[in-house]
């Protein structure tokens, strides 16, 4: 477990290993709070899972619609609803970072734009050559995955265990 | 890889010559149905010998307004879809293609649960099933070789379900509550249609709107009469399961003797068409679907219930067999208890049978009623906006 949580860290770069130390985190700490502030004055701010909040704000292209910010316990839910009827939502750890997204809708959202780096990772996660005839529950190294639904209303949702914030329960991302 | 598959390998070619889809099986044909209404069904491991629970029937299709006609067997029966999807590699029939409003090839996506996709052109055919007719219905080719290949929006979770062997059966027949696949959402502004419809002039297609008498259709409220739902009927299985299971698929609900909703409760649907159930204090959403080889339902840290090991991490492996009880709740109030066990998959599948009632795996955050919730029960299902003894669809009764 936490070989696999050191693994997941390196593999977010820089701003999820400063997060080893406590000076960091000071400044993680102070970097949440311009963010909230910057949630607040700018709801729409969108990213990619595994990336921090404010470094894309290129996703919201892709999700037109009511964008709605809830701030949950340990955690801040961007949700969107997009025109074309499936609504996407994004869970941002205290430290800015997007921890898992989920969705609903008669489309499974753009996930190569909300999954970013991890995409290939998913891609070769639910791989399958025939098909399964049923929901989908995989977890791979960084990831885990799980899909449902029907015609119409399609669900799913990708979240990163490793920086799940401790006091989120996974059943949070939903 | 479970036993099944290893099954299939070896009977394959024997499978292929058989099911070439182009005539009538015997205990299949139109002829033999006993009532004009009743459609013979089974359970099985369809024609590519690679699936358990799966409900399997034939669908006659004829170029619209001739007799230009050819039954195709091991179609899979979906309340968890709608609309007519075919293998092109099953059908000798030249069909009429439906154009985009612009004139332009019209190709369709459906995008399911397990995260395959089913994408081709639209075409018109006439559907027939027991002696119910339903003139030029829209419904769609599957692995058309000449036609644009799938847009990124539609291909990107991976598996394409363009093959007998990735889609495990010659087509999928698609009768949930609905009367369309995407329904208005589909027919308004072409900005704000969802990646469902794309006009391909070449073979760069983009997404586009249709009018819902364009879009892929519930054959069954096509029909001249019989057309408000239909009841699916299937026996009980034993706890270890069966290798065969014939069952009906009837037409109507209400309209005829053999469709009446006794004592059936109803469930009306909400607009997703969706139930309510509560297990252990907790609602979740819920869907009766026969294309769902299981009852998937939650998690293991929820549970207590096991994943398989390795490639059947999709079912649930516990020591023992677990008994559930759920409470479904419909729209309109109506609730009762579902009692349901859940077997170890791997032990089930070691019998080599491939009907299933005790059948799960993980879900998190929904119910699926898969194909066991079927099995032994008389399931009725209320079409959208169709009149009927329980009011206008959509629901679920049983």
């Amino acid at each position: 477990m936490l070989r696999h949580r050191c693994r997941a860290r390196r593999s977010q770069g820089r701003r999820a290993t400063a997060r080893e130390t406590p000076r960091a985190r000071l400044r993680l700490v102070a970097l949440a709070i311009v963010l909230s502030i910057g949630w607040l004055a700018a709801p729409r701010a969108w990213a990619t899972l595994g990336q921090s909040a404010e470094s894309i704000a290129a996703d919201q292209r892709h999700l037109r619609g009511e964008v709605r910010s809830v701030a949950g316990a340990g955690f801040q839910m961007h949700e969107i609803a997009s025109a074309d009827g499936t609504t996407v939502r994004q869970y941002v750890s205290p430290a800015g970072t997007v921890f898992g997204l989920s969705w609903v809708g008669p489309t499974v959202p753009d996930l190569a734009q909300l999954l970013g780096p991890h995409f290939d990772e998913f891609r070769a996660g639910v791989s399958s050559p025939v098909r399964r005839h049923h929901p989908v529950a995989v977890r791979t190294e960084h990831l885990i995955i799980e899909t449902g639904g029907h015609m119409r209303a399609l669900r799913g949702r990708v979240y990163l265990p490793d920086l799940v914030p401790t006091s989120v329960p996974q059943a949070a991302i939903q | 890889m479970r036993p099944l598959n290893l099954l299939a390998l070896a009977s394959v070619p024997a499978l292929l010559a058989a099911c070439g889809g182009q005539t009538t099986t015997g205990s299949t044909s139109v002829a033999a149905t006993p009532a004009g209404n009743v459609q013979p069904i089974q359970v099985g491991s369809g024609p590519a010998n690679n699936m358990v629970d799966g409900l399997l029937t034939s669908v006659t299709i004829c170029v619209p307004n001739t007799s230009d006609c050819q039954t195709i067997s091991g179609i899979q029966i979906d309340t968890g879809s709608v609309g007519l999807r075919i293998l092109s590699s099953q059908v000798s029939l030249t069909l009429p293609r439906i154009s985009a409003a612009n004139g332009d090839p019209l190709g369709n996506c459906a995008a399911f649960a397990d995260l395959s996709y089913a994408w081709g052109p639209m075409a018109t055919a006439d559907v027939k099933m027991a002696n119910e007719t339903a003139a030029s219905v829209p419904i769609q080719l599957l692995g058309t070789p000449a036609f644009p290949g799938a847009p990124r929006l539609c291909s990107q979770c991976g598996t394409a379900a363009n093959s007998l062997t990735s889609l495990g059966a010659n087509g999928l027949l698609g009768i949930g509550v609905f009367r369309q696949d995407c329904g208005p959402a589909c027919s308004g502004s072409p900005s704000s249609a969802p990646a469902i419809y794309f006009s391909c002039p070449n073979s760069t297609c983009s997404v586009t709107s249709v009018p819902l008498q364009n879009q892929l259709q519930n054959p069954v409220w096509l029909f001249p009469q019989d057309n408000n739902g239909v009841l699916i009927q299937l026996p009980s299985v034993p706890a270890t399961g069966t290798s065969t299971l014939s069952g009906s698929l009837i037409f109507g609900i209400g309209t005829r003797a053999n469709n009446a909703l006794g004592s059936a409760r109803v469930y009306m649907t909400d607009g997703n068409g969706e139930l309510t159930t509560t297990f252990r204090g907790s609602a979740y959403p819920s869907y009766l679907d026969t294309g769902s080889d299981g009852l998937f339902f939650l998690d293991d840290s929820t549970t207590g219930l096991p994943a398989c090991p390795g490639e059947d991490s999709g079912y649930y492996c516990p020591p023992a067999t677990v008994a559930y009880t759920a409470t479904n709740t419909g729209n309109n109030g109506t609730l009762a208890q579902v009692s349901f066990s859940i077997a170890n998959a791997e032990t089930l599948f070691q019998t080599g049978h491939v009907a299933f009632d005790n059948l799960g795996g993980p879900n998190s955050g929904e119910f699926d009623w898969g194909l066991p919730f079927f099995l032994g029960r008389s399931t009725f299902i209320g079409i959208e906006e169709q009149n009927s003894p329980a009011g206008a669809g959509p629901f679920f009764a049983y």
